[in-house]
């Protein structure tokens, strides 16, 4: 057990200015999301930029998919970081370990939040989910795998990592003191009770492992199995998933890591170890992420089929050109950046930054990529080019989201320590 | 137990789209869907063009991409072969439509009523049909079908869900043929029991050499093609139909 505290760390319990501000602001943007949502049950999807595939040219899954994807992508680096730092006992991660957790567990319900809006009858959507499941739908594994499965796995792993800290925290007088002697539920930091957390957490880490894998591949499998959609039927599809997962999410929890240890002036605690073993794991990923690409695209070009080889040239020289090669740009970039770093043995935390930011940015516009021009380019009978653009409404409720989001991190740094208190090698 | 399928007449059809005004007469769909859709194809350069046609209803596959997705099982394949679409189960996720190579679902993107070609809750016309039942409510055609009475068919449609050509259920299993099929006038469409060698449909399948849509994806459409040929890569669409704007 730690050293007793004389005050709460990180900032729990304290409100600045700066953090209602910001709350405020996450606020008024949650509220223009939900009016925007509330706005699109009365008038119906009317009034999305989604439109039926075919006759009326349009695409049917939209901005929201891209997110729900982009989501659960990001959740990948919670469970990995903490598996890894269990499995392969990299215990100087460890105090990263609980950002990354939340935010697995914060874009798990983000990302369950991102269907609700594309469904045309929610309401049904909650039950007949349930009431009438089919697991021969690759939605089947959506549903069970991501948003029950591994969705509980990361918030009991959460939970177990978190109680040492509770149980500090505990000790430390405050209006929390009480909130704080409830969620470490007795825990004292006895030898037995560590070696018991230590086994449980173990042994969940390698259940998790697994799971993460075949949880990304179901979601790839809503895409890949999909013989009528050119650019979705691959295998190819499952385990460029799981690696775009891994990008996104090592990328987010760069960017979230870098935010905090600058707040809270954390530079020792999330030293510069942490954040090389990062960067040269998202190298890793990237490469993996670019030979995929290529793979893909060399398939599409070369093959020669004729509505595999329209959809590559809206792709690289078309409608979909742009956004293509900002993708291509904001993997290659960091790709540059990080690989610079790893080979003189430098390192720079806002290079590392701004690789972390460009690689979300790839990770959505490449999600774009694979829901959208598949719909409007295509149709395998000749109705002709479509398109899609999402208007106000979608934008509006994506944000909203996104402020959810912010708003469960801002809650939950104020009550609970988000940096490990207690080193790795108790 | 039947099982139904359609043969249409490639070397008949002139593209007249009677078939698609008779769907939409008979299901009253709103604007801008069309479970019968008939593609009018122009090829090569002029003067030397050429022109053709093909009606697309749903190809109420064998073995269906859509009833394969569907996480709640509300669009589902029936013994007779029809590819049927539950209105009061669907969740509207529209995964079908994505999963469709065929691309014949429609979703009812708002209110249906609002989206009819005639508002009727307009007072004017109000005034003159004196409040009957707009024909998109016909309480006749809102019966649930089939043996597992299920609401599949009819009239009435249902904000945020999908649906598509029904084959006019609730016409078959009154002994009818489906509207398209009745109102060609060239009769170019063809409807019954493929199962029975004897029926008008397998008579033609006898007689001329037949193709199906995008065989490759292996889907096993019930909808066969006699007279013409696949398109290919030179063919494009001309006249679409589509809203009005």
């Amino acid at each position: 057990m730690q050293a007793k505290l004389e005050r709460l760390p990180f900032g729990v319990g304290q409100l600045t200015p700066k953090y209602l501000t910001f709350v405020m602001g996450m606020l008024v943007l949650l509220a223009i999301g939900l009016l925007s949502y509330g706005r699109q049950l009365s008038e119906g999807h009317i009034i999305t930029g989604l439109r039926d595939i075919g006759s009326m040219g349009g695409a049917t899954w939209g901005l929201y998919i891209v997110f729900l994807i982009y989501f659960v992508g990001v959740s990948f680096a919670g469970i990995t970081i903490a598996a890894m730092i269990r499995l392969l006992d990299v215990h100087y991660l460890k105090p990263i370990s609980r950002i990354a957790e939340l935010i697995t567990v914060t874009a798990l319900i983000l990302a369950g939040l991102c269907i609700l809006p594309d469904l045309g009858q929610p309401l049904r959507g909650i039950t007949n989910l349930f009431r009438y499941a089919r697991p021969q739908s690759p939605f089947f594994g959506t549903f069970t795998l991501v948003v029950s499965g591994y969705f509980f796995a990361s918030l009991v792993y959460l939970y177990l990592a978190s109680r040492p800290d509770a149980a500090t925290c505990a000790q430390v007088p405050s209006r929390l003191q009480g909130l704080h002697r409830l969620w470490a539920a007795g825990y004292r930091g006895t030898p037995a009770e560590q070696h018991r957390r230590k086994v449980a957490s173990f042994w969940l880490a390698i259940a998790i492992l697994p799971l993460l894998v075949t949880a990304h591949s179901t979601l790839g499998f809503v895409f890949g199995l999909q013989v009528g959609r050119p650019g979705w039927h691959s295998a190819l599809q499952a385990p460029g998933f799981v690696v775009m997962a891994g990008v996104s999410g090592v990328g987010l929890v760069i960017l979230v890591a870098a935010l905090f240890r600058r707040l809270y002036g954390a530079e020792t605690r999330l030293d510069d170890r942490i954040f090389r073993w990062l960067g040269n794991l998202l190298m890793v990923l990237v490469l993996a992420y670019l030979y995929f690409m290529v793979v893909e695209w060399l398939t599409g070009a070369y093959e020669g089929h004729q509505h595999e080889l329209k959809l590559t040239k809206a792709l690289l020289g078309g409608d979909f050109a742009s956004t293509y090669w900002l993708a291509v740009i904001c993997l290659v970039v960091p790709l540059a950046i990080l690989f610079g770093q790893w080979v003189r043995n430098q390192f720079s935390l806002t290079q590392l930054v701004v690789a972390g930011a460009l690689v979300n940015v790839a990770a959505i516009a490449k999600r774009y990529l694979l829901v959208v021009p598949s719909q409007t380019h295509g149709t395998l009978l000749p109705y002709g080019t479509g398109s899609y653009s999402p208007t106000s409404v979608e934008y509006a409720v994506v944000l909203g989201v996104i402020a959810l989001g912010c708003l469960i991190f801002a809650i939950f740094v104020k009550v609970f320590p988000v940096i490990d208190l207690t080193d790795g090698a108790e | 137990m039947p099982r139904y399928g359609m043969v249409i007449d490639l070397d008949r059809c002139t593209g007249c789209r009677a078939c698609m005004a008779a769907c939409k007469v008979e299901n009253n769909t709103p604007e801008g869907s069309f479970w019968m859709y008939v593609f009018r194809f122009e090829e090569g350069e002029y003067p030397n063009t050429r022109i053709w046609f093909m009606p697309r209803p749903c190809m109420h596959c064998d073995n269906a991409p859509c009833a394969k997705v569907c996480p709640v099982g509300a669009r589902y394949k029936r013994e007779d072969g029809i590819v049927a679409t539950d209105w009061d189960r669907c969740i509207g996720c529209r995964y079908c439509e994505v999963a469709c190579p065929y691309s014949v679902n429609y979703f009812n993107w708002r209110d249906p009523e609002e989206n009819q070609y005639v508002n009727w809750k307009d007072p004017e016309l109000e005034a003159l049909s004196g409040g009957v039942i707009p024909p998109y409510k016909n309480p006749d055609l809102d019966r649930p079908c089939g043996p597992e009475k299920r609401h599949i068919a009819g009239a009435s449609h249902v904000e945020g869900v999908i649906e598509k050509c029904t084959f006019c259920v609730h016409r078959v299993e009154a002994g009818k043929t489906t509207a398209c099929a009745a109102n060609c006038p060239e009769h170019a469409i063809i409807f019954g029991d493929l199962d029975d060698p004897a029926s008008e449909p397998s008579q033609k399948l006898q007689r001329k050499s037949s193709f199906r849509l995008l065989e490759e994806a292996g889907t096993h459409p019930r909808v066969q093609y006699v007279g013409g040929t696949p398109h290919g890569h030179g063919w494009r669409q001309i006249q679409p139909a589509g809203k009005r704007s």
